[in-house]
């Protein structure tokens, strides 16, 4: 998937854990953990509204864009 | 406390056990009446199974009659086999989770076996004619060709829409 979620990467710099995230988004372990590790298909407005709130941060901060890489690349002539 | 549906579905789960076990009982009884009349009194050939005579196919050609009870013996074991697939549907079948790959292959599964039933008994139905045409009283199966190919048609759209519906559950499973 293109989009990369760094919630492990905002987690660490507010010092917070999985639990403790939990419990101020009001998400399972279970659901915090699929987002985290990038198996997520889909992120609802008030999920993301509640993890920025919880984290004081951006969506931005949370999610990133990568283009994916060509499977063959052109040759440089 | 139960709804309405789930009380429906606990009705027709023991309709479906009960058809399933009259199957087995008359593909059984089909299968010992065959035998019977092959190897030990050739007369049960016209009570082979609840009044059905075939001692007409019997006297016409040996290898006639045991055709003719063999596709029927097949049939009726078809049947029950699709009895056996619901059933295995209802077992497997959760109104929470209702769209699991398990229960979408089997309805896959009754939907290619009703079809094989459906073409099995318009081949069995022109056999029978051919049969008629020599004045022997056959094996008659209706139009129950054209119900199985219906049912099967059904089921094949039931299935692909159960195939999205899996698609789309898990999609929303995966939605945080």
């Amino acid at each position: 998937m293109a989009i990369i979620v760094n919630l492990d990467v905002m987690m660490a710099k507010r010092k917070m854990s999985l639990n403790e995230l939990s419990e101020k988004v009001g998400l399972t372990l279970a659901n915090l953990s699929i987002l985290k590790t990038g198996k997520a298909k889909a992120v609802r407005f008030s999920t993301l509204e509640a993890i920025c709130a919880a984290l004081d941060c951006q969506p931005g901060d949370i999610l990133e864009y990568e283009a994916p890489a060509k499977a063959f690349p052109k040759k440089r002539e | 406390m139960k709804t309405k549906t789930e009380t429906i579905l606990t009705i027709m789960k023991v309709l479906t056990w009960i058809v399933f076990i009259g199957l087995c009982i008359k593909t059984g009884a089909l299968i010992v009446s065959l035998f019977v009349s092959l190897f030990v009194n050739p007369a049960a050939s016209q009570d082979i199974y609840l009044g059905l005579d075939l001692s007409s196919i019997q006297e016409y050609d040996q290898w006639h009659y045991i055709c003719s009870a063999s596709l029927l013996i097949f049939f009726t074991g078809l049947k029950a086999y699709l009895a056996y697939l619901v059933i295995k549907i209802f077992l497997k079948f959760n109104l929470e989770n209702p769209f699991s790959p398990a229960v979408a292959k089997l309805i896959d599964c009754i939907a290619q076996t009703a079809l094989t039933a459906g073409l099995f008994v318009i081949i069995m139905g022109a056999y029978g004619n051919w049969l008629s045409k020599k004045d022997i009283l056959g094996i008659s199966f209706g139009d129950s060709g054209s119900e199985f190919l219906f049912l099967a048609g059904i089921i094949f759209i039931i299935a692909q829409v159960f195939k999205k519906g899996i698609e789309l559950q898990s999609e929303n499973e995966l939605t945080i």
